[in-house]
């Protein structure tokens, strides 16, 4: 550890855990190739650096809202403004995937009460949800109604 | 009573693709509150789609490390192949420190 870790950082370091990422980034490369540890360990840290970056701007994002609490649409917003606008149709896909699942769950499996949908029926129920996701963020991306006009060049 | 989180871990291991929300959002949460000094409230749901994102941008970066992995002929992944990958890639241009110190 070089001296610049423990004086660089003053509050305890959160960082992602190794075992967990280590899995993930084999898992993206053929079986047989290999990854140094400083490498391993220096991709943990550009995550963790790239979460402080769509932090920081998810908060300026919610503040120019006037929202109190970060919510997922700020951080859509905010990955668009940082370039990685690539990523938000996957992200979101993930995220109301995970509102269907956790919805199943509490319900006690009411989905299959009944209305028993059938896969296409879901599949499209799914896609309907995405499309009216994406109005509401292509109209949201028009600009909220009352927004400061103090820094007109952090606009995108 | 099945617990929601025992459930959609069940879930997301089933659903093919591998490591779906296996970063622990809590550790999540933690770092964006660390990233700066008057971070607001932190709604329950925006660490599920910065885990997706995450796991995103990862994925980017490794697969461009990778690139520079295979331009040099090795099959072990370096330190410098991360570097040049950032380097190279202008959205990564925020990891440049990063990079350069270590």
């Amino acid at each position: 550890m070089e001296p610049m870790d423990i004086v660089g950082k003053s509050k305890e370091d959160a960082s992602l855990p190794k075992a967990t990422m280590t899995k993930i980034i084999k898992e993206m490369l053929p079986a047989d190739v290999r990854v140094a540890r400083d490498a391993q360990d220096l991709l943990i840290e550009c995550c963790v650096e790239f979460i402080n970056l769509v932090s920081s701007e998810s908060n300026e994002v919610c503040s120019r809202e006037d929202k109190r609490t970060i919510a997922p649409e700020h951080v859509l917003k905010a990955l668009e403004v940082l370039g990685f606008g690539e990523y938000i149709e996957e992200v979101y896909a993930a995220y109301e995937q995970h509102k269907l699942e956790t919805m199943d769950s509490l319900k006690g499996g009411k989905w299959s009460n009944g209305a028993e949908m059938t896969e296409e029926e879901a599949a499209a129920e799914q896609q309907r949800m995405f499309a009216e996701a994406r109005a509401r963020m292509n109209g949201g991306a028009a600009g909220p109604p009352k927004q400061p006009d103090i820094n007109p060049s952090l606009e995108s | 009573m099945r617990q929601a989180g025992t459930y959609s871990g069940l879930l997301s291991k089933m659903s093919g693709r591998a490591g779906t929300h296996s970063l622990p959002l809590a550790r999540i949460k933690k770092i964006m509150k660390k990233s700066g000094d008057d971070v607001k409230m932190i709604s329950g749901e925006a660490p599920i789609v910065f885990s997706k994102a995450c796991e995103l941008f990862i994925e980017e970066l490794t697969k461009r490390s990778w690139t520079m992995t295979m331009q040099g002929k090795r099959r072990t992944l370096l330190k410098d192949d991360v570097a040049s990958a950032v380097i190279a890639t202008d959205i990564f241009d925020f990891l440049l420190t990063l990079v350069s110190e270590s």
